[in-house]
């Protein structure tokens, strides 16, 4: 039988201090990186619709891109590269930040241009046929309805995302996944930490989703399951 | 009388299949005009060139003294001068039954809120349903919805209205509920072009009845006349089955 000893974790109060402060900038990270990268990520979809080439061809060469290459790589390329090339020096947290946006911006992309493509026809149809112009159409009617179509697919991959984001501790943030190696690296009760770290990504993970889901029901009362 | 409609010598392709063949057309303001015609002979697609949501090829379509450019440029201008009511009701399901009727009024015309509200309410009393107006359109049934969808296109107070097969998605029980809307709007003195094949209907409010086939026009007349004495073959045999 294993000799399991959780409190080698809770002794010291500087690890309790930077697993409670991991915890935080793991959410404030995925608030923000949510946020911003729908934003980012409803842009792009819009580009990649778009009838214009010089919007529709980059966006889908970001999307391409990002959805093709592994999140370290794009994480190194944020956080040490760009710096490099434009000669500019950000915290950790906030180029670890800027990646993340970017990464959740190009899955986002994908699944929201797949609500647009899901609105019925004759939704826009009627919208013209009463005067409503284009960008109206595309605020008022289509974009509603493609976001309540996709909430759940969205859900889904804020949460798959929210489990990628422990390799930003690679780049020196100050995560959940970093203060995990922090303690252990000091008490060397390995097994123990990643037992907590997983129920801590686990339950987190379980309030996204609730928190999420409560939402669309507050932000889509109207939406029907066909 | 003065000209609402005017199609002269109108022609259109989907690639090389000719849908609309040279039509003619002059309708005057306050007339209704009923469009009949076996499926697939381009009644849809004549009254969506009236309202600019189709392009066409060739010839001119005037639609209150405006001319609509062929490839769509003016089709705004168009749209928010007609009112158009589909087979599917096409309401929008994220928006309650209000908000249905005042978006494009407050987006298009600039109206406020308050009054876009007070108009809308009056055209949901005339199609009978104001105590629906906080519903989503899920909530109501068919008829209620299309009833719905005939007063967001009225709130734009449109100078013509068009009908595009508007009951036949319905259950039979609640066509009459939407026919008796549609004649209560003719005897305001509306301006309508309806595709339907409610023959009672045509009989009770048409001033015309056109027949169309394989997108001609194969005959023009009063109701009496049309059920009565069609003169032609295609005709008759299209009243002998919608008669039945
Ligand atoms: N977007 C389209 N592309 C190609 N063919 C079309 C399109 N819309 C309609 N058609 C064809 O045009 C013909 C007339 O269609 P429509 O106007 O809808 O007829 P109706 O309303 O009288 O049933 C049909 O044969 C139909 O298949
Ligand atoms: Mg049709």
């Amino acid at each position: 039988m294993i000799d399991l000893r959780f409190y080698e974790i809770w002794r010291e109060q500087i690890f309790v201090e930077k697993l409670i402060n991991g915890i935080g900038t793991s959410i404030l990270l995925m608030i923000l990186g949510g946020i911003i990268g729908f934003i980012f990520g409803l842009a792009l979809a819009t580009a990649r619709g778009s009838k214009i080439r010089f919007l529709r061809i980059p966006s889908a060469t970001f999307i391409e891109s990002v959805r093709n290459t592994p999140l370290i790589v794009q994480l190194f390329f944020v956080c040490f590269g760009l710096p490099m090339i434009f000669e500019y020096r950000w915290p950790f947290f906030a180029s670890a930040l800027l990646a993340l946006c970017l990464n959740f911006s190009a899955y986002y992309a994908e699944i929201i241009r797949a609500g647009f493509d899901n609105v019925e026809y004759g939704q826009s149809e009627a919208a013209r046929a009463l005067g409503l112009g284009k960008n109206d159409i595309l605020a008022y009617i289509v974009l509603p309805q493609a976001l309540a179509k996709v909430y759940p697919s969205l859900v889904s991959q804020f949460v798959f995302l929210f489990l990628t984001t422990g390799i930003i501790s690679e780049v020196g943030v100050e995560d959940l996944t970093w203060a995990g190696r922090y303690i252990a690296d000091r008490n060397f009760r390995d097994f123990e930490v990643f037992i907590v770290l997983t129920i801590a990504y686990a339950l987190l993970s379980v309030m996204f989703r609730g928190v999420l889901t409560a939402t669309g029901q507050l932000v889509f009362p109207w939406y029907r399951e066909k | 009388m003065e000209t609402c409609i005017n199609l002269n010598d109108l022609n259109k392709w989907f690639g090389s299949f000719q849908v609309l063949d040279s039509i003619n057309l002059s309708i005057s303001t306050a007339e209704k005009v009923v469009i009949c015609g076996p499926s697939g002979s381009g009644k849809s697609t004549l009254i969506r060139c009236v309202n600019a949501l189709e392009p066409f090829q060739s010839g001119s379509v005037n639609v209150c003294g405006i001319s609509v450019e062929k490839n769509g440029r003016n089709a705004t201008d168009i749209q928010r001068r007609v009112g158009m009511v589909f087979q599917q009701f096409n309401l929008f399901p994220h928006l309650s039954v209000l908000k249905n009727c005042t978006l494009a009024p407050c987006r298009v015309l600039g109206l406020s809120d308050d009054e876009a509200g007070a108009k809308a309410m009056h055209y949901l009393e005339r199609v009978r349903i104001p105590e629906q107006a906080s519903k989503y359109p899920a909530d109501l049934s068919g008829g209620q919805q299309q009833r719905v969808a005939i007063a967001r296109a009225l709130t734009m107070e449109p100078e013509l209205m068009l009908f595009d097969e508007p009951t036949s998605a319905l259950d039979p029980e609640v066509v009459t509920e939407v026919l008796d809307t549609m004649v209560d709007l003719a005897e305001t003195g509306m301006t309508m072009i309806c595709v339907t094949h409610e023959m009672g209907f045509a009989k009770q409010v048409a001033d015309r009845v056109v027949f169309m086939d394989e997108g001609k026009i194969i005959e023009i007349a009063t109701p009496e006349k049309f059920f009565s004495e069609p003169t032609h073959e295609r005709t008759q045999f299209f009243l002998s089955r919608v008669l039945g």
